[in-house]
């Protein structure tokens, strides 16, 4: 039987989508069905990856000409 | 992000040398290849980390074969541009786990239980739990604490959600290696969420 704290290590290749063997995916879902404090651990890491920062927005329209100036500036020395 | 920075017409004006396309590329990327380097980097060194890597990818994009997404390419480069900076400091990255305990380990007893289980969070309602800002406040600050190699790993896999496999190959560490790194970092979140959900405080 799957203990708690192996459930919390293998949440995350669940989280992810990560392949887990037929025998460990099933373990894992035998254990949730059974255990509340891991199925509340799951769902609430689930939500707090999804609210993570992501994409931050693009660069300004200045400051891609600045990098784009120093490209060409080692070639024209 | 756009995904027209991926499609074939576009890595094809790309590698003709085509100046509008790679400043469009440079718009659509810098910040994300900044926060990658930042995770390992001064502001300032980061800052220098990325724009040699713009120098590098525009003198190696005519040869880039697309045998990766173009953004994979892009963040190996400057992951090696900011490891080489490290290097030249006398200080490296390390990958391989400490034998240290994740920030979840107090909460179990001897067989393997919770002995002090995850709270329950309020995940809806105008006033959710992970929306507050006196928590992402909190979270902004434990990811600055964070030790720079489960923030990397966190930084790809959760912030820019990069395939798994990909960063195992582009910082050449084994999955076991990263699976433990994320999972640390992952931790630390957790802990911290479910610590202000009890308390009120970072």
């Amino acid at each position: 039987m799957l203990k708690c704290k192996h459930v919390v290590v293998k949440a995350d290749a669940l989280v992810d989508g990560a392949p887990l063997t037929r025998r460990e995916r099933f373990a894992l879902r035998l254990h949730l069905l059974m255990c509340h404090h891991c199925r509340r651990y799951v769902r609430q890491l689930r939500a707090l990856l999804n609210t993570l920062p992501r994409n931050p927005d693009s660069l300004d329209d200045a400051r891609t000409r600045e990098i784009l100036d120093k490209l060409n500036a080692p070639q024209e020395r | 992000m756009d995904p027209t920075l991926e499609s074939p017409e576009f890595i094809e004006r790309l590698r003709q040398g085509d100046r509008a396309a790679f400043g469009q590329l440079v718009k659509g990327h810098h910040n994300m290849l900044l926060a990658t380097a930042r995770t390992m980097l001064s502001a300032a060194d980061a800052e220098e980390a990325v724009q040699d890597g713009w120098i590098a990818a525009h003198r190696a994009i005519g040869k880039f074969e697309g045998r990766s997404l173009l953004r994979t390419w892009l963040t190996r480069i400057v992951i090696n541009q900011a490891r080489m900076m490290l290097r030249k400091g006398g200080r490296e990255i390390q990958f391989d786990p400490t034998d240290e305990q994740d920030a979840l380990a107090h909460r179990f007893r001897d067989g393997g239980h919770w002995d002090h289980p995850p709270q329950h969070w309020d995940l809806s309602g105008p006033d959710a739990l992970l929306t507050r800002d006196e928590l992402r406040h909190c979270m902004e600050k434990t990811l600055g604490k964070m030790p720079d190699n489960q923030r990397l790993v966190l930084e790809l896999r959760d912030l820019q959600g990069m395939d798994f496999d990909d960063i195992c190959n582009m910082l050449d560490v084994s999955a076991s290696n990263v699976r433990v790194l994320l999972h640390r970092a992952r931790a630390r979140l957790f802990e911290l969420v479910d610590h202000f959900q009890e308390t009120g405080e970072c």
